[in-house]
């Protein structure tokens, strides 16, 4: 049987888990190699890690320059009453 | 430190309202629905008060559980999802591989960059509009892991399964979202 290293599918998962967990060195090693070797893996990883920074970033992204909404006087009021309540 | 000032709503809606308002217009479009999530936002963490531990910033906060609002709000919107077992989702990555492992779809090259905010709006709506779709399970823990940030012990208490069982359902929900926004953002 041919190891893992050399398969796609066990590569992608390994990746996966090593986001969630501290995986052997060993085994984070042979992954590299693979993605050193593979750009689809290797684009893989890049998307996964883009995805994390995203779930996690607390930016406003995606606005224009320019754009400057804000809460109106009449939501802002509103929602200060409801809190009160 | 002193709790009282730190967290007094009256002030919240001044402080934190702008910027609450618009990380919700940003995803959700519509400034009705936006000023309610900023306004479930805060009466959430007005009853959760207490919880807050003071170890990331009022903000953070805030807009973490703005995050929640959001989603929950994207989840009313969409169609029924399934409620199938974790076993059962194993076909859904299978088929992103042939027979001998190697890749069958293919990732695209996303041209995205982080930073870049212009292009990112359209990412980030293919974004929630996937994860919202997704089976419920697997969005729960891919939500849990990556936007809440907790661990897999955290989880697998929060979900009751076993951490190989995590792990087997972070992978399916990244493999799922992932190809997902690649359909609905890339080759639009």
């Amino acid at each position: 049987m041919k190891h893992w290293m050399f398969c796609c599918k066990d590569v992608s998962q390994k990746f996966s888990e090593s986001l969630d967990r501290k995986l052997p060195l060993p085994e984070r090693m042979l992954m590299r190699m693979h993605q050193l070797m593979c750009r689809y893996c290797a684009r893989f990883r890049r998307q996964l890690l883009l995805l994390r920074e995203l779930s996690r970033s607390d930016n406003i992204v995606g606005m224009p320059p320019d754009f400057s909404a804000g809460l109106s006087q009449q939501a802002s009021e509103r929602i200060k009453a409801s809190l009160k309540a | 430190m002193d709790d009282g000032s730190l967290l007094n709503p009256d002030v919240w809606v001044d402080q934190h309202g702008d910027i609450l308002f618009r990380f919700a217009l940003q995803r959700v479009r519509d400034e009705a629905v936006a000023e309610d999530l900023v306004q479930e936002t805060f009466l959430a963490a007005m009853r959760a008060k207490d919880r807050f531990k003071g170890q990331s910033s009022e903000r953070t906060w805030l807009i973490g559980i703005l995050k929640h609002k959001i989603i929950d709000h994207y989840r009313r919107k969409k169609f029924h999802r399934s409620d199938m077992n974790v076993e059962d989702f194993a076909e859904t990555t299978d088929q992103f591989f042939s027979e001998n492992g190697k890749w069958q779809i293919q990732p695209a090259n996303w041209d995205v960059n982080p930073v870049e905010a212009y292009e990112q709006k359209e990412f980030m709506d293919a974004f929630y509009q996937c994860l919202s779709q997704m089976p419920q399970r697997l969005a729960d823990a891919f939500v849990h892991r990556e936007v809440d940030g907790l661990n897999t012990e955290e989880i697998c208490k929060a979900m009751d399964i076993t951490a190989s069982n995590c792990w087997v359902m972070l992978y399916r929900a990244r493999m799922l979202l992932r190809r997902c926004i690649e359909t609905n953002w890339t080759q639009k």
